[in-house]
Formats: C-alpha cells, sequence, structure tokens
C-alpha cells in the first residue's frame, strides 16, 4: 500500500509545545512514527559554567514552568549533599509540601489539556479553574505563582506558620471535593471512554522494555515511583502508589486523577506528622565550595526525573545533567504510536504528559 | 444513544448556568495580591550605603551600584523577582512590592529611550547640593552617614 508521511508538528493545535512528529500513514494507519526536538533547546545546562552555583538554582527553576519547584529542588538536594549539608527538618517538610502541591497543579493542567485534546473543552475550563486555588496556595506562600525561588542550597527561603498549614490543608481538602465530581466525570463519562478507551495500549512488558516511567508506567501496571526509596522524609509517610493495570489512554488518565487525591492526603499526613516547630530553623548557612560529583532522583509529576551534578571546588560547577521523565517516555510514545489510527494520535502524545521544555532545557 | 441527562456532565454544566463566572473583568477588575508577592524591586536611596552586597549576588547582574558616584541603578527588564538583594540588605534599602506595573518596558525612561526598565538614583552628596539626578523624584538627599 501506498505510504504517505504526515508531519505533526511543531504547531499543532493539541501540543502544548513544539514537537515533531513525522507520521508514516498507510491510509489512515501509523506505520511509523520519527520524532525530532530541539526547537526550545535554551542551553540552560551550559549556564552552569557562567552561572556561580549559589545562583544557578534560580537557573534550574525556569527548565520548566510546571515542575520549576522541583527542578528547584531537586538541584538544592544534591548540592547539599555534594556539600554534605544537613538540612533543618522544618525546611524538608516544607519541600515535601510544596513537591506536592506542584504535583497536584501539574495533574490538573495535564487533565484541562487532556480534555482540551480530546475535545471537551467544558472539563478543560473546570480543570483549570481547580488550579487556580492551587496556584494561589503558592502565591500565598512562596510569593509566585509560577516561579517560586524559594529553595535555596541549605534549606528554604520562606516559613509557614503552621495555622498557615493546617488552612492550606483545609482549602486542599475542600478542593479534593469539589473535584471528586470532576474526576467522576473523567472516569465515567461515555464519550471519554469512547475516545480513551482501549487507545494506545502500552502492555506491563512493554512499559518494561521502553523504561516508561511515573505515571505512564504505573498505567502499566509497574510499581515504579522514586518516592517508595522513602528518601526526602516520604518513609515518614503511608504511601502507596496509584496503580492501573490496563495501560491505555483511559488509565493514565486515571492514574493522574487519582494522584490529585494522593497528594492532598500526603500533604494532610505530612501536616499532621511535621514538629510543631513555628520559628525553627529553615535553613543552614553554607559555607565553601563544592567538590565532587552526585546522582539525585526525584519524582516529578510526570516522572521519575535524575540529576548530575560534577563540582570542581570553584565556584562554577563543572557539570549540570537533568534526565528528564518526558524523554524516557518518548520511546513509549513511538512504539504506542505505532499501528494506531491518525485519529487517535493527539491523545496518545498527550497521555504521556510531554514536557518539551523539560526535555530540551 | 445514551440519555442526555444521565451524562456525568450535565448536572455541573446546568449548574454553571446560573453561577457567578469564575473570571474577571480584567484589567477593570484585577484579582488583589497575596501578602508576600514578589511583585517588582523598589529601592529607597535615602538609606542606601552602597555597600554593593546585593549587586554582587544578584543571579541576573540587573543591580549596578557606585560607591563614588553614590548611584544604584536597577535593570528591571533583567530582574527576575528573586528577592536575593531585599534579603541581604542590612539598611533595607530594597523593598519587594506587589505591583507589576503593566507597561514594564518604559519604566523610567522615554518612549524609543534606548534603555528600556533602566532605573537610577543618584545620592546627592552632603556638601555638594547639586542638582538632583535623574530618576530621583525626590530632587535628591543628603548622603547617609557611613
Amino acid at each position: 500500500m501506498k505510504r504517505t508521511v504526515v508531519p505533526m508538528g511543531p504547531q499543532h493545535p493539541v501540543l502544548p509545545e513544539p514537537l515533531v512528529l513525522d507520521l508514516v500513514l498507510e491510509d489512515e494507519k501509523v506505520v511509523d512514527a520519527i520524532p525530532t526536538i530541539g526547537y526550545v533547546h535554551r542551553g540552560l545546562e551550559a549556564l552552569v559554567e557562567r552561572v556561580e552555583y549559589t545562583e544557578f538554582g534560580y537557573v534550574v527553576e525556569r527548565i520548566c514552568g510546571i515542575c520549576s519547584f522541583m527542578h528547584g529542588m531537586g538541584y538544592a538536594v544534591a548540592m547539599e549533599k555534594i556539600m554534605a549539608v544537613e538540612v533543618p527538618e522544618r525546611a524538608s517538610w516544607l519541600r515535601l509540601i510544596w513537591a506536592e502541591m506542584s504535583r497536584i497543579h501539574s495533574h490538573l493542567l495535564w487533565l484541562g489539556l487532556g480534555a482540551d485534546a480530546f475535545g471537551f473543552e467544558n472539563l478543560f475550563m473546570h480543570c483549570w479553574r481547580t488550579r487556580e486555588a492551587v496556584l494561589d496556595i503558592f502565591e500565598k506562600t512562596t510569593g509566585g505563582r509560577i516561579i517560586f525561588s524559594v529553595n535555596k542550597i541549605g534549606g528554604v527561603r520562606r516559613d509557614m506558620a503552621d495555622t498557615e498549614l493546617a488552612a492550606i490543608v483545609d482549602t486542599l481538602q475542600q478542593l479534593g471535593a469539589g473535584f471528586a465530581e470532576t474526576a467522576r466525570i473523567f472516569e465515567t463519562d461515555p464519550s471519554i471512554r469512547h475516545r480513551l478507551a482501549g487507545v494506545g495500549v502500552l502492555s506491563r512488558e512493554d512499559a518494561h522494555a521502553v523504561d516508561a516511567v511515573g505515571p505512564m508506567a504505573r498505567a502499566s501496571g509497574i510499581r515504579l515511583d522514586t518516592r517508595l526509596t522513602g528518601t526526602h522524609l516520604y518513609d515518614r509517610l503511608e504511601f502507596e502508589p496509584v496503580l492501573e493495570t490496563a495501560g491505555d489512554c483511559l488509565a493514565r488518565v486515571v492514574v493522574r486523577v487519582r494522584e490529585i487525591g494522593q497528594s492532598i492526603d500526603l500533604i494532610r499526613q505530612a501536616v499532621e506528622r511535621m514538629p510543631k516547630a513555628e520559628g525553627a530553623p529553615i535553613e543552614v548557612k553554607v559555607r565553601g565550595l563544592p567538590t565532587g560529583e552526585t546522582f539525585e532522583r526525584l519524582e516529578q509529576p510526570r516522572g521519575e526525573v535524575i540529576y548530575y551534578i560534577k563540582a570542581n571546588g570553584t565556584k562554577y560547577l563543572e557539570r549540570f545533567r537533568a534526565r528528564t521523565p518526558t524523554f524516557a517516555n518518548i520511546p513509549a510514545m513511538i512504539r504506542l504510536v505505532k499501528g494506531c489510527d491518525l485519529a487517535d494520535v493527539p491523545n496518545i502524545i498527550m497521555t504521556i504528559d510531554p514536557c518539551i521544555s523539560c526535555t530540551e532545557r | 444513544m445514551a440519555n442526555p441527562f444521565s451524562l456525568p456532565m450535565v448536572g455541573r454544566s446546568l449548574r454553571n448556568l446560573v453561577s457567578r463566572p469564575a473570571t474577571r473583568r480584567y484589567p477593570g477588575e484585577a484579582r488583589p495580591h497575596f501578602a508576600g508577592t514578589r511583585g517588582t524591586i523598589e529601592f529607597d536611596v535615602d538609606t542606601c550605603v552602597f555597600c554593593g552586597l546585593c549587586v554582587r549576588r544578584c543571579p541576573t547582574v540587573a543591580l549596578a551600584c557606585s560607591r563614588e558616584d553614590r548611584s544604584f541603578a536597577i535593570e528591571q527588564l533583567r530582574c527576575i523577582a528573586c528577592g536575593v538583594c531585599v534579603d541581604l540588605c542590612n539598611k533595607d534599602s530594597l523593598h519587594m512590592s506587589m505591583e507589576t506595573p503593566r507597561v514594564q518596558i518604559h519604566a523610567g525612561a522615554a518612549p524609543g529611550d534606548p534603555r528600556p526598565g533602566h532605573q537610577e538614583w543618584h545620592q546627592a552628596q552632603p556638601a555638594a547640593g547639586g542638582p538632583p539626578g535623574p530618576g530621583d523624584p525626590a530632587g535628591g538627599v543628603a548622603a547617609a552617614a557611613t
């Protein structure tokens, strides 16, 4: 049969960021897909050679506007490991709370974009309206809605009052209760099921084979979550990752929907279990210059991110590298796209939650 | 075909018909900022001792100061409002305003100015009593004792 190549992207109504897929079609079936990235490469990693290590945290945050807190946290934690700095416990708890809030707002943003991708614009608006409440909490507690600038090597720059923490938990629980109706729509609406169920199925074996991470892997039944390692105080919380077994687009949506409720519960647990020590130190003074290298892993909303830092005893780092979850999930996306209908390609691309800014840095 | 009234979104949509909008008529109705919001850096030339600590630590090199000229400058278009300078300043000369001016590119500069977003202050010498520096709306002040 005659083959046709349809370029999809870098500008496409469904793509929030520039990604090119050259789709090789036989009639309406996709038989091959060739990805091209590199449209938003900004050279942020190379900046590490010209920006002092104390200031590079502000650059790292700008890798991505959605995971900005997690990037700042990952850099700070990795540098603290290199410099053997023990961070005050309260700072670690605050980081955990902000990190889970990042997950909530990232998933809400994605659910909106996903709804928009399968043509449910009303639902898109509901998700983004819910997300505004989370951004309000960020603005109250960090001073920023997207870029927070609250992490620093040695701790965090802002504290939260215990009453404020309790109020945040109340607000998030109300948000969760209000979101339950939206969640029910995602899980039960027949038009959504018709569009997503059975589409883009990634089996458990395939997910293993292509090293899928994050909700992509968990939707295929793989119990893979960096939070299970217990680092960053997650060992003090009761945590079990959300798993689905279907591995299709709907399962990936459902995993993210349920992770919102789970993150709200993790924040509630954190507020309950963190010492009531308002006014306790939230940072330690960091002196000297870093020497050595380290890896650091975090569970971002899209999956596992890995940071590599090499320091050479000067105020400029020798190397900074981030392996982002979207990069890890692109092979899975390509595997899913092959064999699907052309009309399903946008949904499959969206359900990996692609963040091209993170991937290209 | 499914009964439309059994669809889970229908009830929500009907409620939306009578509920208040979630959006505002911006800019007529602007959302108030929360306490602690990081907006724009403000500078108080009266209290600055031109130590240069903020200049050295600014991640984007948005600040400049000269102890000899007793001048201070902010490039608002470079500033990322991280607040590092505000935290560092021992004299409380730098403050974080919650306001974010909408037309930032012409702050303190005439249209067509080659340095949009550039703000500059000059602290008058105690004995000189010279003319006020550009961008100093107070018309120059006596230098603080250092």
